[in-house]
């Protein structure tokens, strides 16, 4: 549906965006994933030509859009970092607002404006001032004013930056709801745990690309065998200690009361670790992001 | 083990307008601890650390920070308290140098003083990058600047808010190692995040909803008691339990 091909953008001797290159199925959900200042906004700003690129093509359904990003911001709804809701409306007045804005149809805005709250779980607060409602509320809402224009492509950034545990889950229920109805989705997000939830992964660091691929291959074809080891004592210093050992120190890494190992090759180590327990596991994404990047170090 | 009680809050409010944004909690943080401070967005946390730094003006209840009164003796309390706020509050056209010559200037440190703590950097961060404008430098790197400058002079209790959030695996797992070192060093640290797996890493949590505390306790113990594998299913239990009451 949406391919980039060798996007580049520098500010000044900064690569923001290094060589992009990603294709983005109809009806998926694809996840761009990496810390503040990997390029995530930047990427998703040239994709509607609210950056311009210094290098690279877009391709809309197969065709270069050169630097006509008409059609392709016409079929988007785009949810930046900082949104904008007004603070003094209404939940009901904001959807009131932003449909005048994107030319809703009178007839058909009553019902929409339902459907799409009841959607995002926001019906019950229609008369509450959009400034008092939750960080995760406000996002709910932000979500529905773009879906009034009916978008065939949806790119959030950020969505749930700084949004607590429980409604980052929620936010994603919502996503999947939307990716099933037959929307392409792009969301970036520096939480590998809500990220499992996609079709397609980009990891990105420093305007590059680190790794990749559908989340499910990714997993698959996961080259090193993964232990998930309950140390003796204390976490911090069981590390400390590990990493004294030079041979082991690159493949071990603490996740919450866990080490975990990476084993590349035939030669295991895992019987210096002092465990309580062992288990082998799957990698999460979190792993996948973790053994990429540090080969990236290592080459 | 003695266990002593570096800061105590007790009955703490605060009202905006109507809403009690933090509704009469009470809490000992135990010197050299870690302590986790879990909940939703605007369930209290920031409200709370704000308060205890005398930054947010007390509604009702008191804190005691060894010994002394918030209300009252908050100077005396800064010069042995450090806070990261969120979002790292350095100033994004200065260098990192230059930061550290800023907040140290705040602290009241002499420029001996101010020259020796970056020398100090420079031990850890490539001079270059400390020589490049904040808003230049990756993000893992501005925390470590941030954590930096919130350890001058040397407070014995530092409040982290948000540390991690927006920071990449790698750099989150070595930012915890640097707690740990601070806790070894004798430092008393409380901390918040939303990265739950990190909530492991305390040696006792206290989770807030609705401005009360709903858990608190070692985290091992708290999973334990409630038959629970992970933070991720405590705190969603937790939360949901305090919601369906």
């Amino acid at each position: 549906m949406l391919k980039l091909e060798s996007l580049c953008k520098s500010y000044g001797s900064i690569k923001a965006v290094d060589n992009i290159s990603l294709s983005v199925a109809p009806e998926s959900l694809t996840i761009l994933a990496g810390a503040d200042g990997a390029g995530k906004s930047t990427l998703l700003k040239m994709i509607l030509g609210l950056v311009k690129k210094d290098r690279g093509e877009i391709y809309l359904d197969q065709e270069p859009i050169g630097s006509d990003f008409s059609k392709i911001t016409s079929i988007t709804g785009y949810m930046p970092e900082q949104f904008s809701l007004y603070t003094d409306l209404s939940v009901e007045e904001n959807m009131n607002f932003f449909s005048d804005i994107q030319q809703v149809p009178r007839r058909r805005r009553e019902d929409l404006k339902q459907r799409l709250l009841e959607k995002t779980g926001m019906l019950p607060f229609k008369k509450r001032r959009a400034g008092a409602l939750s960080g995760g509320m406000k996002q709910k809402l932000a979500l529905s004013t773009i879906l009034l224009s009916s978008p065939d492509i949806i790119i959030l950034d950020e969505p749930t930056t700084g949004v607590d545990p429980l409604s980052r889950i929620e936010f994603f229920n919502i996503i999947e709801d939307l990716k099933h109805e037959g929307k392409t989705i792009i969301v970036s997000t520096p939480y590998l745990d809500e990220a499992e939830k996609g079709d397609d992964i980009v990891f990105i660091k420093n305007g590059k690309i680190i790794k990749q691929g559908s989340i499910q291959s990714l997993k698959e074809n996961f080259p090193a065998r993964l232990f998930r080891i309950l140390p003796e004592g204390n976490i911090f210093e069981a590390i400390e200690s590990i990493r004294a050992d030079d041979e082991i120190t690159d493949n071990v890494y603490m996740r919450g009361r866990y080490i975990k190992y990476m084993q590349g090759g035939t030669a295991g180590f895992i019987d210096r670790i002092p465990a309580k327990e062992v288990k082998k596991v799957s990698p999460t994404l979190e792993d996948i992001y973790l053994y990429y990047e540090r080969n990236i170090h290592a080459g | 083990m003695q266990v002593e009680d570096i800061i105590r809050v007790n009955e703490l409010s605060k009202k905006f307008g109507a809403f009690y944004a933090v509704n009469r909690i009470s809490f000992n943080i135990h010197r050299g601890e870690i302590l986790g401070f879990l909940g939703p967005n605007g369930a209290g946390k920031t409200t709370t650390i704000k308060m205890i730094n005398g930054l947010l003006r007390i509604t009702s209840g008191n804190v005691f920070v060894k010994g002394l009164n918030v209300k009252k003796q908050i100077k005396q309390i800064k010069a042995f308290t450090g806070y990261m706020s969120q979002k790292f509050s350095l100033y994004p056209l200065l260098t990192s140098l230059e930061n550290i010559e800023f907040f140290g200037g705040i602290s009241g440190l002499s420029r001996k003083e101010i020259k020796k703590f970056q020398q100090q950097i420079e031990d850890t961060i490539p001079i270059e990058i400390l020589k490049q404008k904040i808003m230049d430098i990756p993000p893992g790197i501005k925390q470590q600047v941030a954590l930096f400058t919130c350890l001058m002079p040397d407070p014995d209790i530092i409040f982290l808010d948000e540390p991690t959030s927006g920071v990449d695996p790698k750099n989150r797992r070595d930012f915890w190692m640097q707690i740990y070192k601070l806790k070894k060093a004798g430092k008393t640290i409380l901390v918040t995040t939303h990265n739950l797996d990190e909530a492991e890493y305390a040696d006792r949590i206290i989770i807030i909803h609705n401005g009360k505390i709903i858990r608190q306790g070692e985290p091992s113990s708290l999973l334990k008691n409630e038959n629970m594998d992970s933070m991720e299913d405590l705190f969603k239990k937790a939360v949901t339990d305090d919601e369906t009451n």
